[in-house]
């Protein structure tokens, strides 16, 4: 561990929040926010520093709108659910039970959280069904960050699930792919936080379904829909992801003794590093940028920046990026389509469908 | 009637050029008894148009008129139930035409216990908090401490039982209006849009209909809610001295023991 604390420097560890843990989810093969996550850095500090900040932080508009879509959802004891939930899973009439976990505190909600739940998988009465405003937490590489669901879990025959609730809109039943998947991953954090919970509680963690209730507005109107989202591969990822935080001796080996992503601030807090040096620092940990980067790592900007000079094929996506196996530099990709390049020993099949798609063009073109 | 408004008018209108006569010749005493004259005429004015117009709509003037205390009190009164600012607000709105903000709303709890805390029992009622079943102020729900200590305690079935009570009470409310207002009738289409049977879609809810679909339902969880109920009110009574029993516990150590 002390390793790590080289790499992030005097600063105190830096807490995760869910957005930054269902990140990890979104792009699993990159050693450079592994380590830093895994070390605590602060990537929005680091970004900011380097010059590169992330263009996050939701406009005013789409938070108010968010909170708007979120309270109506949750009115009057979640009384829009329920019709949902009868209408999606046939909740019996008799499960209308609601907590408002807030009522008791900001300080006591985590163990006000715990008590309730735990109570509910013990008696198994069926009348508390909605715990609103919950409070979870989850251990990352030796640190507890506490997550604020804007989640209700609710206990049905015997099981919880994990409802998330957005504001982007779904139009004859479908929502933008991307975003469905950004909130499963987001919700998965959330599955996974309570089934750590669960199996602290001495219950069964798999009384939490990997089915979580996605709630949108329908159609440009206010009103809400509700689906189903199975999350099990954004688990499997996100607990492989976390696994392997705690095992980053693996991607410590072959650095160099004296990296570190330290800021070096002076007594104020104010970063006095030079940024190229720092820069140079960072890129000693392999990156693998992907467009999603940028919905959901605060490196993003300083990544696709490197990826660009590079003329990287990741610019492209994951997709593009993969069906060019092997292929890593666009110049490279372009010179084997135009012929100007000679495809090195294993390339000549992806060359030979690189010409072909040229000369399609060109067809087309002409 | 007409004729006497007219020459009214006519003598305010001479008065006003006069006042501004004397004031510009420093005629200071004129001016008063010409603004005293002006006074009387104007208020000769007003008695004549309200004699001759009918007594004004609920509409306007009673947005002002009516403290918001009045009016959150009134539309407790109509809903029977701890209830949210949200729906305080609208049924204010859609029975009274009286505009209430939420915000107005936010500051009238505490404002309730520092007048019970300084002179206790003083007023016929007060605005006062919903307790949870751990003694804590439920965020966000008004009560009215007049209430039987039951209604104003919550289980884990309370929120649904209040909202298919409230729901009731404003479809009651409807079918004893002769004209029922377009906003309430909307108000209860969309509340009973969450109640199983009580509206086709999304057409406008009939409150009979309404009424009938939201006992239904209330008849399924109102033994237990009770039960609860009643367990929480005996704790209530018995732990919570009288400031905490209408505005709740809220220091640690209650909260620990109640737990
Ligand atoms: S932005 Fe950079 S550090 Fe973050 S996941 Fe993408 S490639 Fe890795």
């Amino acid at each position: 561990m002390n390793r790590l604390e080289e790499l992030r420097g005097p600063m105190p560890s830096h807490p995760h929040d869910a957005r930054a843990i269902a990140a990890l989810a979104a792009n699993p093969g990159c050693a450079r926010r592994a380590l830093m996550d895994a070390a605590g850095v602060d990537k929005d500090r680091v970004a900011r520093h380097l010059g590169f900040p992330a263009p996050f932080g939701q406009s005013q508009f789409a938070i108010t709108r968010g909170n708007v879509f979120e309270a109506l959802v949750k009115e009057n004891g979640c009384a829009e659910l329920l019709r949902l939930l009868r209408e999606l899973l046939g909740l019996p009439i008799a499960q209308v039970g609601y907590q408002d976990v807030e009522s008791v505190g900001s300080h006591l909600r985590h163990s006000h959280t715990r008590a309730l739940i735990d109570r509910a998988a013990r008696e198994d009465d069926g009348t508390a069904v909605f715990y609103d405003h919950p409070l979870f937490s989850l251990e990352i590489a030796g640190h507890t960050s506490y997550l604020e669901p804007d989640v209700v879990a609710f206990q049905i025959g015997g099981r919880f699930r994990i409802v998330e609730i957005k504001s982007f809109g779904l139009i004859d039943g479908q929502a933008e792919p991307e975003k469905v998947a950004a909130a499963a991953r987001q919700a998965a954090v959330y599955v996974l936080a309570l089934r750590t919970l669960m199996a602290d509680l001495g219950h069964d963690p798999e009384r939490v379904s990997h089915d979580v209730v996605l709630v949108c507005p329908e159609n440009f109107a206010n009103r809400p829909a509700a689906a189903l989202v199975d999350v099990r591969k954004q688990l499997a990822v996100l607990k492989r992801q976390l696994a392997r935080m705690t095992r980053v001796d693996r991607l410590l080996e072959g650095l160099p003794r004296d990296l570190t992503f330290d800021l070096v601030p002076d007594p104020d807090g104010v970063p006095t590093r030079p940024a190229d040096e720092l820069a140079g620092a960072l890129r000693q940990v392999p990156a693998r940028y992907a467009p999603d980067c940028l919905s959901t790592c605060d490196m993003c900007m300083f990544c696709r920046d490197e990826a660009r000079c590079d003329g990287s094929t990741d610019l492209l996506g994951r997709q593009i990026r993969d069906q060019l196996g092997g292929v890593s530099r666009m110049t490279e990709a372009l010179g084997l389509a135009e012929g100007t390049l000679e495809p090195a020993e294993g390339q000549e099949e992806i060359a030979r469908l690189l010409r072909l798609a040229d000369r399609l063009r060109e067809e087309a073109l002409n | 009637m007409s004729e006497s408004l007219d020459a009214l008018e006519r003598r305010i209108a001479e008065l006003r050029a006069e006042v501004r006569r004397a004031v510009k010749a420093k005629e200071n005493s004129l001016a008063r008894s010409l603004r005293g004259d002006l006074r009387r005429a104007e208020k000769a004015w007003d008695e004549a148009i309200t004699a001759e117009e009918p007594p004004p709509k609920l509409r306007e003037p009673e947005a002002s008129l009516l403290p918001i205390r009045e009016q959150v009190h009134q539309a407790l009164a109509l809903l029977g139930v701890p209830t949210s600012a949200k729906l305080i607000v609208a049924v204010n709105d859609a029975f009274f035409s009286r505009e209430l903000r939420g915000s107005q709303l936010t500051s009238l709890r505490r404002d309730e216990e520092r007048s019970f805390r300084s002179d206790p029992y003083a007023r016929p009622y007060y605005l006062c908090a919903a307790l949870t079943d751990r003694l804590s102020p439920a965020r966000g729900l008004l009560a009215d401490s007049s209430w039987a200590p039951e209604l104003r305690v919550l289980g884990p079935l309370s929120p649904r039982v209040d909202f298919l009570t409230s729901t009731m009470r404003i479809a009651e409310h409807l079918t004893r209006l002769a004209e029922p207002p377009m906003g309430a009738l909307r108000l209860l289409s969309r509340m009973a849009q969450n109640i199983p049977g009580a509206v086709e879609g999304f057409a406008p809810a009939d409150p009979a209909t309404a009424i009938r679909a939201a006992g239904a339902e209330l008849e399924v969880h109102r033994a237990a809610d009770t039960a609860q109920r009643t367990e929480v009110a005996a704790r209530v009574a018995r732990q919570l001295p009288d400031v905490e029993r209408l505005f709740g516990a809220a220091t640690m150590s209650t909260l620990r023991g109640a737990c």
